[in-house]
């Protein structure tokens, strides 16, 4: 089994280990790696504090960070108006520079979780910035509420979202689930 | 013995009305673009029929004949795209997309792109009550008039109206934009949290906690980029309304709500 795959395939896993930690580092694109499997399957020291208490970062959610958290070159080339939809960014104008637990960051309405950024944000390029990290984590296929699509979509859907061309179909095939001993109701 | 009146019901999960319904394949695709004649077509084989060209058969620009003004159509398109309605549309048109560019050559009913994340529709005609109903993201112009609660609960996106809106216009507005270029009705922007509510025209009442706003030069580029992009012509005089923030102010609910859940 894939990395990935075990994370989707028990998504709860990782907030209900009783020895979670973990230690925030940033690893891996979308495939994964061994490195990265140990992180979601709770091998961390410190990862008790991001699954404990009221947080709702991607990091509680993923057992770790992402390289363009914590590196700004990795996401100047994002092209915001290609990215979105019509002539001008769309649906990122809503979107601003936020502040999770005194650090900066964007909400990813996708998974409902704040994406941290760690590096020193140039002046001025605040939501610039904001919006490009969040695009970055979009494309990249990292946003914990898309990842979950494969296995719980309802109807055909592009599994990573308009902001992906040529992304695959997903959700064509859902078939309920049944509880066992359950029948429905005459009417 | 089933009592009169009882009557077997066909369950589905997904509450589908037409749950074995498929997609008809009777579209005329060449290349990345396709004709849909949707005459004879139930609502759901129309929306099946788009999904599968939009997502099977990766087409880009689709145009429907013959829409008929039927309810719900176009709905949950999750993929950048071109649709264009040739007609009318009934209720719920076109709600909740998440990247398509519409266009809309007739006029619509009641809520029209409710709850669209992101995307741009353009109705040539008016549209009916509830217009952008909880609105998440994306741009809906329409060029004719709007009805009553137009952006109710709207959470972001721009919502512009050439002719004029009804009343209680950007009721419980949390988030977004919207620019009346008409008149708007008695009741605009009544317990609005948030976002910002641009008129040419004359107000009929402002609702409660709604009220004037300073002008900014952001909101000289926005408008003037919106109109640009939409070729909506030389923008008029606009007054600026905004939150009084009195009442209950909005400011980043969503992520504390879901903090007060864990």
């Amino acid at each position: 089994m894939a990395p990935d795959e075990h994370i989707l395939n028990d998504p709860d896993q990782m907030h209900h280990d009783p020895h979670a930690g973990g230690h925030a580092t940033a690893e891996g694109g979308p495939g994964g790696d061994e490195q990265h499997a140990q992180s979601v399957t709770g091998h961390h020291p410190e990862r008790a504090q991001w699954t404990m208490g009221t947080s709702i970062d991607s990091e509680a959610l993923w057992g770790r960070r992402f390289p363009y958290q914590e590196d700004l070159s990795l996401v100047e080339d994002v092209d915001l108006v290609a990215a979105t939809p019509g002539a001008d960014i769309n649906w990122l104008e809503d979107v601003d520079l936020l502040q999770e637990e005194g650090i900066p960051a964007v909400f990813d309405r996708y998974s409902n979780c704040f994406l941290k950024i760690h590096f020193p944000i140039p002046a001025g390029r605040e939501n610039e910035i904001a919006r490009k990290v969040l695009i970055k984590h979009l494309q990249s296929g990292n946003s914990y509420g898309i990842r979950m699509k494969e296995k719980h979509a309802k109807f055909a859907q592009p599994e990573l979202g308009p902001w992906v061309a040529n992304s695959r179909t997903v959700g064509e095939n859902y078939t309920p689930p049944v509880l066992e001993g359950w029948e429905p109701p005459v009417h | 013995m089933a009592a009169v009146g009882e009557r077997a019901v066909s369950y589905d999960a997904r509450g589908l009305a037409e749950p074995n319904a498929v997609a008809p394949e009777t579209a005329v695709v060449d290349g990345q673009t396709a004709e849909l004649d949707a005459a004879d077509l139930s609502i759901r084989q129309i929306n099946l029929e788009l999904r599968r060209l939009v997502y099977g058969l990766g087409v880009t620009d689709v145009v429907v004949r013959n829409p008929g003004s039927k309810h719900s159509l176009g709905v949950g398109i999750l993929t950048r795209c071109r649709i264009r309605f040739e007609g009318s549309l009934g209720y719920f048109a076109c709600g909740l997309l998440d990247g398509p560019e519409v266009h809309i050559t007739g006029r619509v009913g009641w809520a029209a792109c409710e709850n669209m994340m992101s995307g741009v529709v353009v109705i040539e005609g008016n549209a009916g009550s509830q217009t952008g109903a909880a609105l998440r993201g994306g741009d809906l112009v329409v060029k004719g008039r709007a009805g009553a609660r137009s952006g109710i609960d709207q959470k972001g996106g721009t919502i512009i109206t050439m002719g004029s809106v009804g009343a209680m216009t950007g009721f419980m507005m949390q988030r977004g934009r919207q620019v009346i270029c008409g008149d708007a009705g008695p009741g605009l922007g009544d317990s609005m949290y948030d976002g910002t509510i641009y008129v040419a025209g004359k107000v009929k009442a402002l609702g409660i906690d709604c009220v004037p706003g300073e002008w900014t030069d952001a909101d000289t580029e926005f408008i003037e980029r919106k109109f640009r992009i939409y070729d909506l012509g030389s923008p008029p005089s606009f007054d600026k309304f905004v939150c009084g923030k009195k009442l209950y102010n909005y400011d980043s609910l969503e992520p504390a709500e879901r903090k007060l859940v864990l």
